[in-house]
């Protein structure tokens, strides 16, 4: 049993001091080992000229370790960078509407942008959400156009302010035929363009013909995929699929709300904001009926990561158990390379050194390469993390940011205690050789 | 400090049992110097080892002085070595990478924290001694191989030993360099009174010894 007064001191701990302790705990063994090794000996500069002796098969031992030590920490680097990625990429979309179906699909589709095929919420339902009372924002995110890369989004201008805040360059669409861009949709302000029915490889690339939009503005970053997105007043996408435009036809050429209902063609989406955090709530369950569905993709995706969270737990055990291997590599490895200096420890022995500052020589040798290995490691984890994170944004179009924190150290500092006490091994095995024949050989 | 060696009724055998040398009875007065010749295989370095105490024989005794050798466990001969012995090896067995002071003050990196700077000191003057301080501190990797016999016999001699044990010192030398070791290694006994003990096929050691002792299968001939 944990002591009272030991759980209220360390709950009352910073997270920060807690996971410093965590790691000073984790790589104490190393150090006290480390000290009471060498204690009162000085086997540094002959260490290090040991080290150098075999400069080569020792820089691919540490090479070897670090490598391996890279890829672990690397691994759950990368899987908490995915997670935060897609969590952030969902942190505007607080209440989706959309007609009754599946959660996980209607997110992918508005959050993520894949492109699914659903039933259209009319507009007795879009004015119903709109006019409710605690509705700050209500936008139509009309989906199912594209071009090239690009998905095409009819929408409001309040959304696209909503999203991404001002815009970098340009202004915000004020008629059907305008456009604009995501931060990284290959395209200019004051390009034309003209969309695609449909997304990606069953596209109708000449659906629209006769159709062109003009880009007028750029929105700013938001690491989420509709950095790729093209975004039009709804009115656009209806009017390309030949549609009404939402308006009495007194207010033709009005963008934007107020929607008539009898006039709203439909919209597969609409994004619902709440003055307030509760009333989210009570829309939610006010919007859940027989025609529509609302959820909080935020929810469904950490449902999503808590289906994903035991497969996190197989990758952290996975992480463990290869650096529990590695270490035993290491093992193997320092067997084999001790053997190089059999000789030299063998002229230590004979000159009358004590089997303690031999094993001391043998053991600060091996904790060397393992402390060289784990610290390169660590730049390795970086790089990996760096280059996979580039990747995964690059294909997924979600910003993932992997940095190494706390869980990587303690990792680490874990991996480096464990190894440099098995290190204890070949030191002790070290002194069980015999020096006459060592040195004769 | 002197010791004398008295050996009685020694045996040395292999891990298997087959014996290796055998020596009824051996007496070196302190301060000899003594060759050891023979054909090889004969049983010289075995010899040698008995006397270092870097073996334990199957029966009989090793004594330095009042120092019981045979008797010793490794840790405590380990001990006599360290502060009564000076070894010399036939390839000189260095550590290559460190300079020539760094190699002959090697004992200082394990010696009891109050001998670490007479050892340094000794090791210095040993090296001067020998004509080494002009080195100054390259690695001895670049060294001739006199140059780095001499640094082996200034760490040799850097804890001030009673006894210097040579395997071979001449044998990976030129002429010209061996005859310089062996005028080193009988003036630092002669000066000092130090025991030498050197197994050599160098009729020009033997010359500068006081006895040659010479050992055929396995037996001294004493």
């Amino acid at each position: 049993m944990v002591p009272e007064f030991w759980s209220e001191f360390w709950y009352g701990l910073p997270v920060v001091a807690q996971d410093a302790l965590w790691f000073v705990f984790l790589l104490l063994p190393a150090i006290l080992a480390g000290v009471a090794v060498v204690w009162s000996y000085r086997p540094f500069s002959l260490v290090r000229a040991m080290i150098w002796r075999y400069r080569w098969t020792n820089a691919l031992f540490v090479l070897l370790i670090a490598v391996s030590v890279g890829l672990g920490v690397g691994l759950i680097a990368q899987e908490r960078g995915i997670r935060k990625g897609t969590a952030r990429a969902a942190e505007k979309f607080d209440l989706v509407v959309t007609a009754p179906g599946s959660e996980v699909q209607m997110m992918l589709a508005t959050v993520y942008l894949q492109p699914v095929d659903v039933p259209l919420i009319d507009g007795a339902t879009y004015d119903a959400i709109a006019s409710n009372e605690n509705v700050a924002l209500a936008a139509p995110i009309a989906y199912g156009d594209s071009y090239r890369e690009s998905s095409v989004i009819g929408t409001t201008a309040a959304f696209v302010t909503h999203l991404s805040g001002d815009l970098t360059d340009g202004r915000m669409f004020q008629a059907v035929d305008e456009a604009v861009v995501g931060a990284r949709v290959p395209l200019d302000v004051g390009d034309s363009f003209t969309p695609s029915h449909g997304v990606g490889d069953g596209a109708e690339e000449h659906a629209h013909d006769g159709v062109s939009l003009r880009v007028v503005g750029r929105m700013a970053p938001t690491g989420n995929p509709w950095d790729k997105a093209i975004l039009v007043p709804v009115e656009s996408v209806w009017k390309v699929h030949g549609l009404p435009l939402g308006h009495r036809p007194e207010r033709d050429g009005q963008i934007g709300p107020p929607f008539d209902p009898d006039y709203f063609p439909g919209t597969p989406a609409i994004l619902v904001r709440a003055d307030q955090l509760w009333a989210n709530y009570a829309l939610r369950s006010e919007f859940t009926t027989e025609r529509t569905m609302a959820f909080f993709p935020g929810a469904v995706l950490s449902q999503l990561h808590g289906l994903l969270g035991d497969v996190r737990q197989v990758m952290s055990v996975m992480a463990v158990v290869t650096q529990l291997l590695v270490a035993a590599g290491v093992l193997a490895g320092l067997a084999v390379l001790i053997r190089l200096y059999a000789r030299r420890l063998a002229l230590l022995r004979a000159l009358g050194a004590p089997d303690r500052f031999v094993f001391s020589v043998v053991w600060t040798y091996a904790a060397t390469l393992i402390g060289a290995g784990a610290v390169l490691g660590i730049g390795v984890g970086l790089a990996a993390v760096g280059i996979i994170s580039r990747i995964v944004t690059a294909r997924t179009d979600i910003l993932v940011e992997a940095s190494l924190g706390w869980p990587e150290f303690h990792l680490v500092a874990g991996f480096v205690s464990l190894t440099v006490l098995i290190a204890l091994l070949p030191a002790f095995a070290a002194l069980s050789r015999d020096v006459i024949t060592d040195l004769r050989s | 400090m002197s010791l004398d060696l008295t050996i009685r009724d020694l045996v040395v055998k292999t891990r298997e049992g087959r014996s290796l040398l055998t020596v009824e009875r051996l007496d070196i007065p302190a301060g000899s110097r003594i060759g050891i010749r023979g054909p090889s295989g004969a049983g010289k370095s075995t010899l040698l080892f008995a006397v270092a105490g870097l073996l334990k024989p199957a029966s009989g005794t090793v004594a330095w002085g009042k120092h019981l050798v045979s008797d010793m466990g490794a840790a405590e001969r380990a001990r006599f070595r360290r502060e009564n012995v000076g070894l010399v090896f036939q390839d000189f067995l260095l550590f290559e990478e460190l300079s020539s002071l760094g190699n002959a003050a090697i004992a200082a990196r394990y010696a009891k924290r109050s001998s670490r700077r007479r050892i340094v000191e000794s090791a210095r003057a040993g090296l001067a001694r020998l004509g080494l301080d002009t080195l100054g501190g390259r690695r001895v990797d670049s060294f001739s191989g006199g140059e780095r016999q001499r640094v082996a016999v200034a760490r040799a001699l850097a804890n001030d030993p009673a006894i210097i044990l040579a395997d071979e010192p001449t044998a990976s030398l030129d002429r010209a360099s061996a005859d310089l070791l062996i005028d080193d290694l009988a003036a630092l006994s002669s000066e000092t009174g130090r025991t030498l003990i050197a197994v050599s096929h160098d009729a020009a050691l033997h010359a500068r010894m006081d006895l040659v002792i010479d050992v055929v299968d396995g037996r001294p001939l004493v």
